[in-house]
């Protein structure tokens, strides 16, 4: 997706979760999280919030906009 | 619909077919089969031999129209259970063979020719059924905001050809006559649409399975 960037996968290995923790707790399913991961799918205000709270980074720090 | 419904529907089919079959049997035996075979209702009396058999149809149609009742409240009911449900509905993808009852529509040919009757160019809507097989393979997938999104993606992709084919058929047919035929124009006109509908059918599980599974990226955990 041209000018969206995401960093969750750093920020999700430093937590030490997997991709299936991370969407269970998020209410999703792994295969979204590895689309997020490789910036292939534009998350819901809702899903970037839940993600941001349970990595606990910033939701700007996670998600890039250029 | 729940276990006793079930078996009372069915108590009352096989109640309706033998009071048929009774009510039958007495006006072919003792009413010289009328009602059974044709007759010119306009020149029709009433005998009292004939209640049998006419309460026998009325109770045949109270049947069948408490079965099409029936039938409208479980479509309600699914749609609800469809809104509120987590995962996708369970189906066998081998129910995608259903789809090949579509070329029981090439008998409209036939038909027209012999009978000058149309309706079974309507089974190639049939063809939609091989939808059934993409959605088998999505069966029981946990529907989060990526599935429902892609969803409703499929749909409009896929309400788009569909609706686009009708047009371009409409602008195409309007021209004129087909071969200098007005009932050929409309024939084709017919297939057109009910294709039409069938890929719109197919396409929304189709387009769905593909935006899902689509572009080619390393699934494993890392």
């Amino acid at each position: 997706m041209p000018g969206f960037e995401c960093r969750l996968k750093k920020y999700r290995q430093l937590k030490e979760m997997t991709q299936e923790q991370l969407a269970s707790q998020v209410g999703v399913r792994r295969e979204t999280i590895m689309r997020l991961e490789k910036a292939q799918y534009n998350p819901s205000l809702k899903l970037a919030i839940d993600i941001s709270r349970a990595v606990e980074v910033p939701i700007e720090e996670l998600f890039i906009f250029k | 619909m729940k276990n006793n419904n079930t078996k009372l529907t069915i108590i009352l089919g096989i109640l309706c077919f033998l009071l048929m079959a009774a009510a039958s049997w007495y006006t072919v035996a003792y009413n010289d089969s009328r009602l059974l075979s044709p007759i010119n209702l306009a020149e029709y009396t009433f005998r009292t031999q004939d209640l049998p058999m006419l309460i026998s149809t009325v109770l045949f149609i109270l049947y069948f129209f408490y079965l099409f009742l029936l039938l409208i409240r479980e479509i309600i009911a699914n749609k609800r259970t469809e809104r509120t449900a987590q995962d996708a509905r369970h189906l066998d993808p081998r129910l995608g063979c259903f789809g090949f009852l579509g070329f029981l529509g090439f008998i409209g040919f036939r038909t027209y020719i012999t009978d000058r009757e149309i309706f079974p160019f309507v089974f190639f809507l049939f063809f939609g059924f091989f939808g059934f097989f993409y959605e088998g393979k999505m069966s029981d997938t946990f529907m989060d905001e990526r599935y429902r999104e892609n969803e409703l993606r499929a749909q409009a992709k896929a309400n788009q050809i569909a609706s686009s084919i009708i047009l371009l058929a409409c602008v195409i047919v309007g021209q004129g006559k087909l071969m200098g035929n007005l009932e050929y124009t409309l024939i084709a006109f017919l297939i057109v649409v009910v294709l039409s509908i069938a890929l719109d059918l197919f396409l929304s599980k189709y387009l769905l399975y593909r935006y899902d599974h689509g572009s080619q990226f390393d699934e494993s955990e890392d």
